[in-house]
């Protein structure tokens, strides 16, 4: 699992965003003495850092243009300024990213993701392999010993959604949280058709049973 | 200065030269001096006088009217005393030194109240970046323990980062100076940012979000327009229809000279008395005063003063109990392609 390194002073952001990490597969470590920020961060030797800018004694700015002498690791910066001149100066220190608090977390999870991706330390899944089927992202289908269904866009990230969330009960809000996230910004007409074809497409593969309603509080992947 | 006004002003000395050469007329008279001494001696008098006016007008008509002409093209008509030459006569120099001295104790004066501003404008800025760490925080937690609760705290708290959000560009828009960065922006990138941002209200509130032909790029300051958008898709929520499923559109369209982002619902709309007045600071209306909405008056108002000074025309169109759509118009200007 990619190890995370949060460099934050604020205690209790520091420890949500901890648990929050661990939560979606990823091991965060995080730094609770800033007095010998710089060595501390080389030793952790992690594979992406979560910088924050105004820490006490050397601020996250030096810290980023002290760590890019050493290492290539990727840094992503997390500071409450918003100004144009601060975001271009912490790319020139050698920040990959910069985000504004507060941020929308699962903007910090995709950029995350997307630069672990291009540091080939994340998991770029093509195919989620389950009990009874297999879900190919490359192609956007789904897969059953040999029979193959072509899944639409929005289909597919529900499918991997429930998928994630097997044998829970999940919400349809959470559902369409999910899908929003991702820039489809379906009505709960749209999601009830969805739901609806997933189904039969399931059914083709003789899963229909696979996805269960319960009523008044959301779908269940059995 | 005329001639008249200046004779007018002289007309007490002309008044008192006349008097002495009467008298002196009186006494040559009273003496057997010969005729041309008795015409000369006061003729040469009055025509000595009247050249000595005559320059002194000529003199201090050149000099004022230059300066008020300096003062017509000035536009900042303080700085006259940078530019004013000295004059060579008296009462001039005098009003020269009188009006430098007034207006340094002025630009003193108003200096002060520049960094009264200015210091409050850094505190409010830093005041920002210290309440968003706990707001960060809050969202977290919010993150991490999702229950029907917490959710409506999440919903609670955007509306907090909204008004900080104001706060913050309010202290901004009255700065003089330039604090926005323009470059090339996408609308597809803006839109789905604010949606996101308003997320939690949306899918709770179950309002159909339609977005299309956003594949424009504008030439703009990404920040300030998220802000400026996000002001007016809150206003699409907060003033949607209670009884009738609410949908907002977004679109773009884009002509030879600009391209237009159309935000387009079909709330309750405004009163036609009313849309004149929409952009006006502390303007509420009718809308406003409903009881359940807290119009401030300060979202649309302050959009439109961030459009000036980022040069984005907006336009609002509403019909009554119908819905309201409102254009914001980016130029495709050319030399703002340059940066």
């Amino acid at each position: 699992m990619p190890k995370i390194l949060i460099v934050e002073d604020d205690e209790k952001l520091r420890n949500e965003l901890d648990i929050f990490l661990n939560n979606h597969g990823y091991t965060a470590i995080s730094l609770k003495k800033f007095n010998n920020t710089i060595q501390d961060i080389l030793n952790i030797n992690p594979n992406l850092i979560l910088l924050d800018i105004n820490l006490p004694g050397a601020d996250g700015e030096y810290i980023c243009k002290e760590i890019r002498k050493q290492s290539n690791v990727p840094i992503i910066i997390v500071t409450s300024r918003d100004d144009e001149v601060d975001e271009l100066l912490s790319i020139n220190y050698g920040a990959d990213h910069y985000i504004t608090k507060p941020f929308n977390i699962q903007i910090l999870l995709a950029k995350i993701a997307s630069i672990l991706r291009r540091s080939n330390m994340g998991y770029s899944q093509d195919k989620i392999v389950t009990e009874n089927f297999i879900i190919n992202l490359s192609n956007s289908t789904i897969i059953k010993e040999d029979k193959e269904i072509e899944l639409t866009k929005n289909e597919l990230k529900i499918l991997k959604y429930l998928n994630e969330k097997r044998n829970k009960i999940v919400s349809r809000e959470d559902i369409m949280d999910y899908l929003w996230e991702s820039e489809s910004f379906i009505d709960d007409n749209t999601l009830s058709v969805n739901i609806a074809r997933l189904r039969n497409k399931l059914g083709e593969l003789g899963l229909k049973e696979l996805i269960e309603t319960k009523r008044g509080q959301g779908y269940i992947l059995k | 200065m005329n001639f008249k006004s200046f004779i007018k002003d002289k007309l007490y000395q002309i008044g008192l030269i006349l008097f002495g050469l009467t008298t002196i007329e009186i006494f040559l008279l009273a003496y057997p001096f010969g005729t041309f001494i008795k015409i000369y001696i006061p003729l040469i008098v009055l025509c000595l006088y009247l050249i000595s006016i005559i320059i002194e007008y000529i003199c201090k008509r050149h000099y004022y009217k230059n300066v008020y002409g300096i003062l017509e093209e000035l536009q900042e008509k303080y700085l006259i005393t940078e530019i004013m030459s000295k004059p060579n006569f008296l009462d001039g120099k005098i009003l020269k030194d009188i009006i430098e001295q007034l207006n340094k104790s002025m630009l003193e004066n108003v200096n002060k109240y520049k960094y009264m501003i200015e210091d409050y404008k850094e505190y409010i800025e830093m005041w920002i970046h210290e309440i968003k760490i706990p707001i960060a925080t809050s969202k977290m937690i919010v993150e991490n323990n999702k229950t029907k609760a917490t959710k409506s705290i999440d919903e609670e708290l955007d509306k907090v980062e909204n008004y900080i959000e104001q706060a913050l560009y309010y202290a901004r828009s009255n700065i003089v100076e330039k604090d926005y960065y323009i470059r090339k922006c996408s609308l597809k990138d803006i839109v789905n940012e604010v949606i996101l941002k308003n997320k939690s209200v949306l899918i709770g509130e179950k309002i159909i979000i339609n977005t299309y032909d956003l594949e424009t790029q504008v030439s703009t300051d990404n920040k300030w327009i998220v802000f400026i958008l996000n002001q007016i898709i809150q206003n699409s929520i907060k003033y949607r229809k209670m009884n009738e499923q609410a949908e907002i559109d977004i679109y773009s369209t884009s002509g030879k000279e600009n391209g237009i982002l159309h935000i387009k619902d079909n709330g309750i709309g405004i009163k036609k008395e009313d849309i004149t007045r929409v952009f006006e600071k502390g303007f509420t209306g009718i809308n406003g005063r409903m009881s359940n909405k807290k119009s401030t008056g300060i979202g649309l108002y302050l959009c439109k003063k961030l459009c000036d000074k980022l040069g984005i025309g907006i336009e609002l169109n509403s019909i009554q109990n119908e819905g309201t759509e409102v254009k914001l118009v980016f130029p495709n200007s050319s030399y703002i392609d340059m940066t």
